[in-house]
């Protein structure tokens, strides 16, 4: 794989990470239940997306 | 806020940062330091954040404050505060029988290997109906099943006040059957006086103590 497709993907992990992780910073302290759901609808898959994407990334290249 | 919750934020805001320095500059991942630094920043960091993230909601999930943030669930957080023994919320409530920080989930959770899990989905339930369903009256509430002894026995069962109780022993089998749940605690009329959140207009109200959560929300009455 080239070195270009490789950063490439590792930048498409780091922003879904990125994404991920602010979304869990702006419910962090709320005591809701949408907090929770937004939680583990949005956060959890961006973020385990984007660690996905990037141990992919690893081992295809 | 919490300790816990400023670490969690701490944590999570410098983990999103690490990744969108990452995500912006790809290319630091060419030297070795930019490798450990990918690796931290898009494997560990992130999932580590995720753990806590997880844990800090599955923690608040159980707290009263959260189960009374809808405006739906006010008058049951105010019948926690009836001056009237004779209601079981109340009288557990006012007298530490339940952590006063969750005394919803102490009662309605169900204690069972899966009872959290099963508590969160009845919670989504909950949210199902809230947001696209169409929400009953407070009063209208019910449970979805009947109430479980065993609710009542993780606390009450080996007790004294329990076991030796008259009632309970009226007839030689009758303790047997409340411990298997032949006779229910709440269906047997014995303790059926539970949160009757229509008589919350003619209650008093104790002050010795504030419902978690409740402070913010309009209650039909204080």
């Amino acid at each position: 794989m080239s070195t270009a497709l490789l950063e490439r993907r590792l930048s498409w992990a780091g922003w879904l990470i990125a994404s991920g992780l602010v979304v869990e910073l702006a419910v962090a302290t709320l005591v809701h239940p949408l907090a929770f759901v937004t939680f583990a609808v949005v956060t959890v898959p961006l973020v385990l997306a984007g660690v996905a994407l990037f141990l992919w990334a690893l081992v295809a290249g | 806020m919490s300790q816990a919750d400023i670490l969690l934020v701490v944590f999570a805001g410098v983990a999103a940062a690490l990744a969108a320095v990452v995500a912006t500059r790809a290319d630091i991942t060419r030297a070795r330091g930019g490798k450990i630094l990918a690796f931290a920043a898009l494997c560990v960091l992130p999932v580590v954040s995720l753990i806590g993230g997880y844990t800090t909601h599955m923690e608040r999930a159980q707290s009263t404050e959260f189960c009374l943030s809808c405006h739906v669930m006010s008058d049951h957080g105010q019948s926690l505060l009836y001056d009237d023994a004779s209601y079981v919320p109340a009288s557990h409530f006012q007298n530490n029988r339940v952590p006063r920080d969750r005394a919803c989930y102490t009662c309605h959770t169900d204690y069972t290997m899966f009872g959290g899990m099963n508590s969160k989905l009845r919670g989504l339930r909950h949210m199902y109906v809230h947001y696209l369903g169409t929400e009953p009256a407070p009063a209208e509430i019910k449970l979805y099943e009947p109430y479980n002894n065993r609710e009542c026995l993780h606390c009450h069962l080996g007790a004294r006040k329990f076991e030796e109780q008259s009632a309970h022993n009226r007839t030689p089998d009758s303790l047997t059957s409340i411990k298997n749940n032949t006779l229910g605690c709440t269906s047997s009329r014995c303790h059926d006086t539970v949160h009757d959140v229509e008589a919350i207009a003619d209650e008093t109200f104790w002050k010795g103590a504030t419902v978690p959560g409740a402070s913010r929300q309009e209650a039909t009455q204080p």
